[in-house]
């Protein structure tokens, strides 16, 4: 598909409508809420800004690529004056008292904040059904989940209620969902877009990242919102992604993928075969692919789940209820943070936190949490040492197709292990990129750090190819 | 006073208690065997020295300040009022 962001650029410009008249027709879709993807509509912030684009096209004045363009926003991202419940009861008065870096760079370059969106609480979920605003469903068909935990992102991007979103992923929430929804969805290199403002889940692998249709969109997105942020100094120096070189035919490249991604049980047949059908289209355009060994499943996602759940128990700590929050008194403090905790997160959240204090304790952190961080040093050595035989990585985006609303939750093992294709490139902080096609969820096209142009330019010859 | 803290008491959790479906992914750790030759990652994804911001006080901006106090969940004369530390 085209650049929505071009296309709607130019009509502005050519004055085939207004930016208000834009964002009122967008306004009023969110506001149906058909899919639950929103949990508030920026409907002042929106008009206001449409306003200032719409006065400076009537000047006669040139206008940015993104001024006037329509985005949404994940409810876990601090914008001024918003709420920002991450769809939990403990934040649903909660009011941003500053605004995230990522989203103000999209705010300096004037695009148009229209909605905070649904999603799995504090990002903990893989269908956008652990939320307290009513489960997300599907774009493309409403008897399903839509995928998370950046699910109400890749559903108005997917149903053209938004042009772009941001979503955040941790371990695979905006690869997942953008499968589900069949868009694309990048989580770049860790530290390539600043965390500042992102509502912390695992500090160490959490990324911010768009939604959109098209790769050219997620280019000029990327372009906006990457660049080093003294107010998060994980954050990292990075080129810009060039438009021509992505659009040009890849030379030289080398591929690989995951054998034992491909040859186990708990794969779907049809989402085998697919992959493999995409692999043998790769190797007849001419590119060498090399089978490569990794660590198994069910590792990877216990070390991803270990980890994640120490972090965001720490992380979560401070959610008391003393300085913010929907505080539940009782007779003192020690009781107060209890009942406050107890009746404000989710099960799936209560169960993260939980087993996050288990390993951090005492007798259980040499055993589980120090030994998840060996395996983490492992899994980042040998994604090293992969890529230095190849240059492209590419994977399924799920094991399985897209669950029925209602089947993820109450499974939760099942839940975490269908994390399994995406979690290794968080704990490797690679830059991946879901591609809506390959496999009926998609596919994952992954470079080394920050070979964010590289894997953008591959993904355009597979959509070329496909 | 024992030194072992039950998970319901770390976790400010009335009742919480460890869930199979967690404990299922700890005994794949438990049982994971490690390479000794493994690189070690950590000195690489530490932040240089050079990149860590300076240790100066940042007034906030007034919009701020009355977002905070807005978020106050109980508040008398403009005053964060806290739960009683000590039951009387």
């Amino acid at each position: 598909m085209e650049s929505q962001i071009q296309k709607i650029h130019n009509q502005l410009v050519a004055k085939e409508f207004t930016c208000t008249e834009l964002v009122k027709e967008k306004l009023a879709l969110l506001k149906e809420n058909k899919y639950n993807s929103v949990n508030t509509v920026l409907e002042d912030l929106a008009l206001e800004a449409a306003a200032k684009v719409d006065a400076k096209i009537s000047k006669g004045e040139e206008i940015g690529l993104l001024e006037g363009i329509p985005f949404g926003i994940k409810d876990v991202y601090m914008v001024q004056g918003t709420y920002t419940s991450a769809s939990s009861d403990l934040l649903k008065k909660y009011k941003s008292a500053y605004t995230a870096t990522a989203i103000q760079k999209l705010l300096d370059a004037g695009a148009i904040p229209m909605a905070k969106e649904n999603c799995d609480s504090f990002g903990h979920g893989s269908s956008s059904e652990n939320t307290v605003f009513g489960s997300v469903k599907n774009a493309i068909d409403t008897s399903l989940v839509a995928g998370g935990s950046s699910g109400g992102s890749a559903v108005n991007v997917a149903a053209d209620y938004t042009v772009f979103s941001i979503g955040g992923d941790t371990g695979g929430s905006i690869r997942q969902p953008a499968g589900y929804n069949k868009i694309y969805g990048l989580k770049p290199t860790y530290g390539r877009v600043s965390r500042y403002g992102l509502m912390a889940y695992a500090s160490s692998t959490d990324t911010v990242g768009p939604l959109a249709k098209s790769i050219e969109d997620v280019a000029i997105v990327m372009n906006v919102m990457s660049g080093k942020d003294p107010k998060d100094q994980t954050t990292i120096l990075s080129e810009e992604i060039k438009q021509n070189i992505v659009a040009s035919k890849p030379e030289g490249i080398k591929v690989g993928y995951f054998k034992n991604f491909i040859e186990n049980d708990a794969i779907d047949p049809k989402i085998k075969a697919d992959f493999i059908a995409t692999i043998e289209k790769v190797k007849a355009a001419g590119y060498e692919v090399q089978e490569l060994d990794f660590f198994n499943a069910d590792t990877l996602v216990s070390t991803y789940y270990t980890l994640a759940m120490a972090e965001t128990a720490s992380n979560l700590s401070r959610l008391d209820g003393t300085n913010y929050g929907n505080r539940i008194e009782d007779k003192n403090l020690k009781e107060t943070y209890m009942v406050t905790r107890s009746e404000n997160f989710t099960e799936e959240t209560k169960r993260r936190i939980v087993g996050g204090n288990q390993v951090l304790s005492q007798g259980f952190s040499d055993a589980i949490y120090l030994k998840g961080q060996e395996l983490r040093n492992e899994i980042e050595a040998a994604f090293e040492a992969d890529f230095n035989k190849v240059d492209i990585i590419l994977s399924p985006v799920t094991p399985g197709p897209v669950p029925k609303i209602g089947e993820v939750l109450s499974n939760p093992h099942a839940m975490y292990l269908s994390d399994a294709y995406t979690v290794g490139f968080s704990l490797g902080q690679l830059p991946t990129l879901t591609c809506p096609f390959g496999t009926e969820t998609g596919i994952q096209v992954t470079g080394a750090k920050n070979k964010e142009q590289t894997i953008l330019q591959f993904a355009n010859f597979l959509n070329q190819v496909k | 006073m024992s030194k072992i803290m039950p998970v319901d008491i770390l976790s400010s959790i009335k009742g919480a208690k460890s869930s199979e479906a967690v404990d299922k992914l700890f005994d794949v750790i438990k049982n994971a065997e490690i390479n000794q030759n493994s690189s070690n990652q950590n000195a690489k994804n530490a932040v240089s020295i050079d990149d860590l911001r300076a240790d100066v006080v940042e007034n906030s901006s007034e919009i701020t300040k009355q977002i905070i106090r807005e978020n106050f969940p109980k508040e008398k004369d403009g005053y964060l009022v806290v739960s009683k530390v000590i039951e009387g």
